[in-house]
């Protein structure tokens, strides 16, 4: 054994009596309880994140003609079709800003949610394989699902930025919260991926509800009108979406937005990480029977 | 006490079967309401509950191969997966000491769209090794799988045989200390098969313990040390393999041995060796003076006893003895028909010898198979692997082809063709 022995434990104890090597010692049981939230085996399995994140990036634009260029013309055929009949025809204002940008900075957070809990939703029963057979934190196959958009996030981000200039919007100070409102999504997409990706092995249900809750969500977020088109007195109730307070976020960040909604941009902050630790909890409860049922 | 590599105590798995499992909401939901309306239910659903694991406890000390065995259903999956951490015991517990690596299906995680060399990276990880081990491993990896050639091909375009021995080959590196294997060795050919278990017995001389859950004997009796006999989720013997196996065939056979059938003759004999009409109950190889052989040296001559079991009165039954090189080539058959030896058709059990002519074949690994036909090679009433042996020659081997004979050679009076008589034919025994 050449290597250095990796210890992926459930529970480590104390070394038995006797048993005088120092080698990882594994406890496998039963676990208890509800609020058992031990993250270590996931840590020690990042490698394999890495690996799952970098099989979806090289699969998906396998066999295609034009390759990746496909993270970049979502996004920016939609915010086209948006400017077009929301922008030019509904004259839905945005914020005194080209219409156009305003809907791309919208888009750009929400099309990295969509696309996570979409893949991620099915994240747990297209691996099934891998649960029935192989030891791993499964944890790391819906984890996998949120990180690997970020790529195409980054690309959509190029083209933000070639809008930014094309239109002269120039962003304040504010730009520098931007890295906290990423932060904050892949929060929010990582607390309803764990959601919904666990509840999927159990109800499949829930595959055929994502998409539906897609469009449902992206209408209930800020995207193509601006927060201001609420009227005030809904704007708790409303802000409990957690995509408002992202996408409000991103405008102020990058478009220099005036005043932004400091209440909603709070409760939407409470709201993600309630979301991610409910999540973390109830994957955690319902991972121990995955491979039994998927 | 040595060192424990697995200590289980009082394991327990239990499972839901049949109606109670609920996949979709709407499923739950008429459920529910069902079991309002008939209290009925609630007695019936107990009965659904099964126990795969039932009360097990055990010791595995470090170094030890342990062979698992049962029937279909016996546990012995469910004791790999909870032992693998797969899935959890439903009471009881496991303490493991060591690095675990558990192959319970090979090439699991492999994904068809990429190439060869991706995936070796993928499965490396997915099997839980860090992207440097899988870089330190990689070239012993792909020599190993004997697929240089197609590493940069995708997946999807490998033979079935190409794609198992890259998984496999990614697998045997895992370097594990406790390697938990299930039916994986019963993949690829023969030859491959026999790489497979030299790794194995490599890995046993680091140390490593294994635990294999097979149904071959014979690789069970060649690779362990110890044997767990399951059934029912419990386990019904503990001991070395030539004092569980006899109590597990027994069991099978009611009485007679078990030995694996080719795979060729189980479609159209079936799984079952208790249900055809002649079982192979026992199969010897010895040398001409009686002592059991494993090893044959070239031109030795071997005696084949087969002892079998006649269910059926079949008239003219007509014994074949084929020797079945590791690479699957049938390379010589000696029959009873053939040879003008009549089989009696009296049922129960029987038992007959084969003297061998001194063996041409080149040194490699043969199978016996011993295979019941009528006279007419039309009807097939039984057919089992009984053993296999290896043939050795410090010279002849694949290059040479499949056996060897000396010719007679001659020099010729001159180069002319019209002016030649013909040598005479004298035949030499080798």
């Amino acid at each position: 054994m050449g290597t250095p022995a990796k210890p992926a434990p459930v529970e480590t104890t104390m070394p038995l009596r006797g048993n005088s090597r120092t080698r990882p010692m594994a406890v496998v049981q039963a676990s208890k309880g509800w609020l058992r939230l031990d993250l270590r085996p996931v840590w020690e399995y990042h490698g394999l994140l890495y690996f799952l994140v970098w099989r979806d990036i090289k699969v998906r634009y396998k066999q295609t003609v034009i390759g990746a260029a496909w993270a970049i013309c979502q996004p920016l055929l939609t915010m086209m079709i948006f400017a077009v009949i929301f922008g030019r025809f509904a004259k839905i204002p945005s914020d005194n800003v080209p219409y156009p940008i305003f809907a791309f900075a919208g888009l750009l957070p929400w099309t990295y949610f969509s696309q996570s809990i979409t893949r991620s939703g099915a994240s747990l029963v297209s691996d099934a394989n891998l649960i029935r057979k192989i030891y791993f934190p499964r944890l790391i196959i819906p984890a996998s699902a949120v990180v690997a958009p970020l790529v195409d996030f980054a690309f959509s981000f190029l083209i933000l930025l070639v809008m930014m200039a094309w239109y002269r919007v120039t962003p304040k100070w504010a730009v520098a919260t931007l890295p906290l409102f990423v932060f904050l999504v892949v929060c929010a997409a990582l607390g309803a991926s764990l959601w919904l990706s666990a509840l999927n092995v159990r109800y499949r249900d829930v595959g055929h509800a994502i998409p539906f809750l897609v469009q449902f969500w992206m209408y209930a977020s800020p995207i193509v009108y601006p927060l201001s088109l609420i009227p005030k007195r809904w704007h708790v109730l409303y802000s409990l979406n957690p995509m408002v307070a992202v996408v409000e976020g991103f405008r102020w960040g990058l478009l220099g937005k005036e005043s932004p909604e400091f209440a909603s941009i709070l409760i939407g902050s409470a709201v993600s990480l309630i979301l991610l630790i409910t999540g973390l909890v109830f994957f955690k409860r319902m991972e121990r029977t995955f491979a039994d049922i998927v | 006490m040595s060192d424990l590599a697995i200590r289980a105590l009082q394991l327990a798995k239990q499972y839901k079967i049949g109606e109670a499992q609920h996949n979709t909401l709407r499923d739950q939901i008429t459920a529910g309401v069902k079991s309002l309306l008939k209290r009925s239910e609630e007695k019936k659903r107990r009965k659904d509950i099964f126990w795969a694991l039932d009360d097990v406890s055990f010791e595995i000390k470090t170094g030890e191969m342990v062979g698992i065995i049962g029937h279909n259903g016996a546990g012995k999956s469910t004791l790999l997966k909870v032992l693998s951490r797969i899935t959890e015991p439903t009471q009881g517990r496991a303490e493991i000491h060591g690095r675990v690596g558990s192959l319970l299906e090979v090439g699991t995680g492999f994904h068809f769209e990429l190439t060869g060399r991706e995936n070796v990276y993928l499965y490396g990880a997915i099997l839980g090794m860090t992207k440097a081990e899988i870089e330190r491993k990689f070239k012993k990896i792909v020599e190993f799988s004997e697929i240089e050639q197609f590493l940069d091909t995708a997946v999807k375009h490998y033979s079935s045989g190409m794609y198992v021995r890259l998984a496999f080959a990614v697998a045997a590196h895992l370097d594990p200390e406790i390697l938990l294997i299930d039916e994986v060795l019963s993949v690829g050919d023969l030859a491959f098969q026999r790489k497979c278990m030299e790794q194995a017995r490599s890995l046993r001389e680091s140390d490593a313990t294994v635990i294999v859950v097979s149904h071959n004997m014979f690789s069970i009796k060649a690779m362990c040390d110890r044997v767990l006999y399951f059934s029912h989720g419990k386990i019904l013997a503990d001991g070395p393999p030539n004092e569980v196996i006899p109590l597990y065939e027994k069991d099978i056979l009611g009485g007679a041995g078990a030995l694996d059938t080719p795979r060729w003759a189980e479609a159209k004999l079936g799984n079952d060796p208790a249900q055809r009409p002649v079982v192979i109950t026992d199969m010897r190889i010895l040398d001409e003076a009686g002592a059991p052989r494993t090893v044959l040296d070239f031109g030795e001559r071997a005696r084949v006893r087969v002892k079998y079991e006649m269910r059926q009165s079949i008239k003219n039954l007509n014994f074949v003895i084929a020797l079945i090189r590791s690479d699957g080539v049938a390379c010589c058959n000696y029959s009873a028909e053939l040879d003008g030896f009549k089989i009696c058709d009296k049922l129960g059990e029987g038992a007959f010898e084969v003297l061998m002519p001194p063996i041409k074949l080149v040194a490699d690994l043969y199978s016996i198979h011993v295979i019941a036909w009528d006279e007419k090679f039309q009807q097939l009433y039984g057919a089992q692997i009984g053993g296999s042996f290896h043939v050795r020659h410090k010279l002849f081997n694949g290059h040479f082809g499949v056996f060897h004979e000396s010719a007679e050679w001659s020099y010729l009076k001159s180069a002319d063709e019209k002016n030649q008589t013909i040598p005479s034919i004298k035949v030499k025994p080798n």
